[in-house]
């Protein structure tokens, strides 16, 4: 599902976290926000989300505008970095939340959820926890439980903030590997916040790099890196501006 | 895990501290011995003379005490107004709390310290606020006299003196509470489909369900207890609107002292149990803070 985003703006109180953003991702597309803290990324993706309401512009899903809808209605399957688990509950439950909330004659029966939940644990390669409580799992364990969950309820779009931020560079490693390769069999439109530029050009197949709430450049990993839009982006990458 | 390293650090400066600021034997146990003779005066020593006096006629004058219609009365009024105000203050102290800690809106702070407002003022002028409003020649009194509505010197001028005087004991338990865990749980909750209700019920509620038990016991507690704002506008009509507090003081001043002490024996048995129950909740509340902060800060104190 296609997500376009026309004109937004965001205050708070008097800062502006987002300007006048304009940005059209295409069905299928894995794309990074990069850029460093404060700059306006996370809460271009909450608008997105609609975990934020926007103060000026429209968010289209799909042609639909949604900028009103409320999260509940996006269906969009949220990341967070902080993993937000739900702690009282098992990773079984953590998995099951999303279909046991549904409307009564959408919510699948007891077998089906507990099919999807295993067949969701075994992608994110942790079969076998569905009894554990999050606390008794590793970072990176609960992190890929996130996933599942976001997953569970089939998102039309992925939306994740800083995904790999809370983790070491290991995990952080494997588990970017693991995303490429799931967006390579499911290319399910994903949109994903980071302040790590190699994470951004490893996996994602187009980046869109931030600064103080403005769009500085749109462009595939070579084009951004191999030209540069403005001293901003030459700097923030740490590579020459082109001379024309 | 990363758990378990991570609150190493935390512990090692805390034994360490310990022992910087340990003082003589002969101080800490003057210490200890000045907490234990104040605790054993103030606290203990009229507790048992509330007993002793209880029991001065015998067990049989004790429970005949209870005999009496108008303690009868007091006792079921009593029951009555706390039944009242704690669902009241309960659902009043959860919509604050909510607001407070999930919402940022002009005015938040005055509006958390207005809920501390029937902690500074004085019981008796919290039931004088409402003589002058309810009353006889208060504002609304002309025209609840019109139409033959009574609230001061009758039930619901005791229920509303005893709301106005245990709200806070809620809304502070859970602020607190709620601020330490945040909002991402809800959030995530919400992007999964969960509307608001489903959200309360299956997320919030379970994590802080003990931080609530705490303050609806502490605020059971105060609304069953309250003597002075009760005592303004009660008006001590006896067999009708005299509470517990009230008909002991009636009781003492009639001289009927085992009346009053088996009464008043009834309040301190509530009171104790009160206190077993908070320190059950609180321990439990306190956990789940902990729980909290110990979840957020294995996913801080990992990053590279």
């Amino acid at each position: 599902m296609s997500i376009e985003i026309r004109t937004v703006s965001k205050l708070f109180g008097k800062f502006p976290a987002v300007r006048q953003v304009s940005l059209a991702i295409e069905t299928g597309e894995l794309v990074a926000l990069l850029g460093p803290s404060g700059s306006g990324k996370t809460t271009l993706l909450r608008i997105i989300a609609g975990l934020e309401f926007a103060d000026e512009g429209e968010v289209f899903f799909a042609g639909e505008d949604v900028t009103w809808s409320s999260a509940y209605h996006r269906k969009a399957g949220f990341v967070f970095q902080h993993y937000a688990l739900f702690n009282h509950l098992t990773i079984y439950e953590n998995i099951a939340f999303g279909l046991r909330v549904r409307p009564r004659a959408l919510r699948p029966p007891e077998h089906e959820v507990s099919e999807r939940v295993h067949t969701l644990l075994e992608a994110v390669q942790l079969g076998g926890h569905e009894k554990r409580l999050p606390s008794q799992l590793s970072g990176g364990q609960r992190q890929r439980i996130a996933f599942a969950r976001a997953l569970a309820i089939e998102p039309r779009v992925l939306l994740l903030d800083e995904p790999f931020g809370a983790l070491d560079a290991k995990v952080r490693k494997e588990l970017r590997r693991w995303l490429r390769e799931f967006h390579e069999s499911t290319r399910l439109t994903t949109l994903f916040v980071t302040h790590d530029q190699d994470e951004a050009f490893e996996v994602a197949d187009r980046v869109v790099i931030i600064d103080r709430g403005t769009i500085q450049q749109v462009g595939t990993p070579d084009e951004v890196r191999s030209a540069p839009a403005n001293p901003f982006v030459a700097d923030f990458l740490d590579c020459e501006l082109a001379t024309h | 895990m990363a758990g378990v390293i991570s609150t190493l650090p935390v512990r090692a400066p805390a034994s360490a501290g310990r022992r910087a600021t340990a003082e003589s034997p002969l101080i800490k146990w003057l210490l200890i011995g000045v907490t234990l003779a104040f605790f054993g005066l103030f606290l203990v020593l009229p507790l048992i003379v509330v007993f002793q006096e209880a029991f001065a006629g015998g067990i049989e004058a004790y429970f005949a005490a209870f005999d009496d219609p108008a303690t009868r009365h007091a006792i079921w009024l009593t029951l009555l107004t706390a039944a009242i105000a704690v669902p009241v203050n309960t659902i009043f102290g959860l919509a604050a709390a909510w607001a407070i800690t999930r919402f940022d809106f002009r005015g938040k702070s005055l509006l958390t310290s207005l809920i501390d407002l029937p902690l500074w003022v004085s019981p008796v002028i919290g039931g004088l606020i409402y003589v002058l409003l309810y009353g006889r020649n208060g504002w609304l009194g002309p025209w609840l006299i019109e139409n033959d509505i009574r609230i001061i010197f009758a039930l619901p001028g005791i229920v509303l003196a005893t709301v106005f005087v245990t709200f806070p004991f809620v809304a502070r338990g859970l602020i607190p509470l709620m601020q330490a865990q945040g909002r991402a749980e809800e959030e995530a909750a919400a992007t999964l489909g969960a509307n608001g209700w489903q959200i309360f019920l299956r997320i919030t509620l379970p994590k802080i369900k003990w931080g609530l038990l705490y303050g609806v016991i502490l605020c059971n507690a105060r609304a069953m207890g309250e003597f002075g704002a009760v005592s303004v506008v009660s008006g001590h009509i006896r067999g009708q609107t005299n509470t517990m507090p009230l008909h002991i003081e009636i009781l003492y001043n009639e001289y009927q002292f085992v009346a009053a002490f088996a009464i008043a024996s009834l309040l301190s048995l509530l009171a104790l149990l009160t206190l077993v129950l908070k320190s059950i909740a609180e321990w439990r509340a306190e956990q789940q803070i902990r729980e909290g902060a110990r979840i957020l800060e294995t996913t801080t104190t990992t990053v590279p």
